[in-house]
């Protein structure tokens, strides 16, 4: 599976695969969504878009799914399809489309944040694997 | 790494490596047991290698593996000696805590009227993820400036709640022009909300009363109904500490500093970016003061329309507010000096005793309340602070879990859970049933066992115990 959900005692954990680090992005938003919610198909109600920056690779993995975060609170979406697209050395452009989270059942708690506990974004001879944590 | 025992319900990790000072665990032996099952160990002694940090990396009985710090993790800096400040030894929900309300009603007043109670609850209480709070976001810079006080003069609740709240609901450190915009947007939607997860709201009754001196003194009687609301700072808090891991994650190179775990990202308290989260944690703490204030003025006036009576006839006082997630700059002794220490506690409650100049006048006497929530449909606590606590003044903030959300979940469907409750007599409003599974009692540690360690630890002495008659959860 491209991810899969890690145990942790009070908290929840990804890790992911890709063969690109954009799509390896795309890979840890769906997961950490889906954490929230499962919803069956992903009807283009509500798209947004955003630039993020950073100045490393595991800078820009958790930025980016903050962002993603920020963006699902404050605009009431529960976003459930990415496109990633590259940036630049540490930066991407996404779009993310999903559904008003009035809407939506939850499945998992909402996550809070982000976590560098035990973070690790990894470019391997296959392409690039992550293992990220967020606070629940 | 291996805790030994150093008495009854103390163990140590020894220093080893970097660690600056030792590890100290409180827990009996089927809570070290379960202990030994996580990470939890290695972050107790990860912990203990910050700049600063003096007499051990604490532990309290409801100790589980966290995120950079364990979830009941203690550790205090010397200031004046290059101490540190880390946004992780507070959380990401800043000031997260606990208010427990007293009432004129017993227990079967609750039940005749439980129906309309749980349903103006159910109605006035927003919950969940995301928007909606009970007040309005143009609110929002007075609460990151004055906390409940503001929410005072806005109208909601009464004055006298600020004597019982921990810092009087209002941070003096907190600095608004450190809040980024987009921790205010993500929080002005939310001035007055429970959230989800493990927050709730909580009926129960008073069943037993283990010290009547300091029960009295507190406002409690037993079979009286209480209410206990468990949140924090929403949106804000989380977006805040976000913001300043990242950017002390940046500065530490700066100042000298490695840790072992990046999410123990820390900077010198008096350094430039110490007072910049200190500022920025002090008003995120005073939103969550505001925030549980709102939630408590909002429940009186719900339990007013059930019981046909006006908020001030339900005789819904508050007991106490203290937070369980924040770093708050004290003067403790250490080796016989007395040193102002910055005091992490990370899913740890202050907990000062009797003669303490920060407790409420009619409260100095006896001792701070301390409270300590069970998981849902079990008992929570009741405690009073101790003049000798060993832990710079701390304790236990709840039963502390036990096995993580996907084995909660394989166990019992959160309809199942429901039942459950049901059949027990305890009426629940979840916001979503499917997250019930997660938060059951067998996910979490006796609490009864934790506030036995806290008792005979020295760290907290039990006061009352009290059990659910309804809940409402995100």
């Amino acid at each position: 599976m491209p991810h899969s959900t890690l145990e942790h005692t009070a908290d929840t954990g990804l890790e992911a695969s890709a063969d690109s680090l954009p799509q390896l992005i795309e890979e840890l938003a769906l997961g950490m969504f889906e954490l929230m919610a499962a919803i069956g198909g992903c009807p283009d109600d509500h798209m947004v878009e955003a630039t993020v920056e950073a100045t490393s690779t595991e800078d820009l993995v958790v930025d980016t799914l903050s962002e993603l975060l920020y963006l699902s609170e404050t605009e009431g979406v529960h976003f459930c399809r990415f496109e990633v697209e590259p940036g630049g050395k540490f930066a991407v452009e996404i779009q993310a489309t999903g559904v008003a989270t009035e809407d939506v059942e939850l499945t998992g708690p909402p996550i809070k944040a982000v976590t560098y506990h035990q973070l690790q974004v990894v470019e391997t001879d296959e392409g690039w694997t992550a293992t990220v944590y967020f606070d629940v | 790494m291996e805790p030994t025992r150093l008495s009854d319900v103390v163990w140590e990790i020894a220093r080893e490596g970097g660690m600056r000072v030792p590890g100290r665990i409180y827990a009996s032996d089927a809570i070290m047991e379960a202990v030994l099952q996580d990470r939890s160990v290695d972050q107790v002694a990860n912990v203990a290698h910050l700049p600063g940090i003096v007499e051990a990396s604490f532990a309290m009985p409801d100790i589980h593996w966290g995120y950079g710090f364990p979830i009941g993790g203690v550790a205090a800096t010397d200031i004046d000696d290059g101490g540190v400040v880390s946004p992780g030894g507070v959380g990401f929900d800043i000031c997260c805590g606990v208010r427990l309300i007293a009432s004129r009603f017993d227990e079967s007043e609750f039940h005749e009227n439980a129906g309309e109670v749980m349903a103006q609850l159910d109605r006035r209480i927003p919950r969940g993820a995301g928007k909606g709070g009970i007040a309005p976001g143009s609110l929002t810079g007075e609460i990151l400036r004055d906390g409940a006080v503001a929410a005072v003069e806005a109208g909601y609740g009464v004055e006298r709640d600020l004597e019982r709240c921990e810092e009087n609901g209002r941070s003096d450190g907190a600095n608004p022009s450190t809040i980024s915009d987009k921790a205010i947007k993500r929080g002005s939607d939310q001035i007055g909300s429970l959230g989800a997860g493990n927050h709730f709201l909580e009926i129960q009754v008073v069943d037993r009363i283990e010290d009547p001196e300091a029960a009295q003194a507190f406002g409690l009687a037993e079979g009286m109904v209480v209410v206990m609301i468990h949140c924090g700072s929403r949106g804000l808090g989380h977006q805040v500490c976000t913001e300043h891991l990242r950017l002390m994650g940046d500065a530490m190179a700066r100042h000298g500093i490695e840790v072992p775990d990046r999410q123990l990202a820390c900077v010198p308290v008096g350094s430039e970016e110490g007072q910049r989260y200190l500022g920025a944690m002090a008003a995120s703490a005073n939103f969550a003061w505001a925030n549980r204030h709102i939630l408590a003025h909002e429940t009186r006036v719900a339990f007013a329309a059930a019981f046909g009576s006006t908020p001030d006839e339900t005789g819904m006082d508050l007991v106490f507010d203290v937070a369980h997630n924040l770093a708050k700059v004290e003067k403790h002794q250490v080796n016989g000096s007395e040193k102002t220490l910055c005091v992490h506690r990370k899913g740890a409650t202050r907990a000062f005793g009797s003669g303490h100049l920060g407790l409420p006048g009619d409260l100095r006497d006896v001792g701070q309340p301390v409270l300590i929530p069970g998981s849902m449909g079990t008992a929570s606590w009741v405690l009073k602070g101790l003049t000798d606590n060993p832990a710079f003044g701390s304790a236990a903030h709840g039963a502390g879990r036990l096995m993580s959300r996907k084995k909660a979940k394989s166990q019992q469907s959160g309809r199942d859970v429901r039942r459950s409750l049901e059949e027990r007599g305890i009426a629940i409003r979840p916001g979503s049933v499917g997250l019930l599974s997660e938060e059951a009692d067998y996910a979490y540690k006796d609490v009864d066992a934790v506030v036995d360690v806290c008792k005979r630890a020295g760290l907290a002495a039990p006061v009352a115990r009290l059990v659910p008659l309804g809940v409402v959860k995100g």
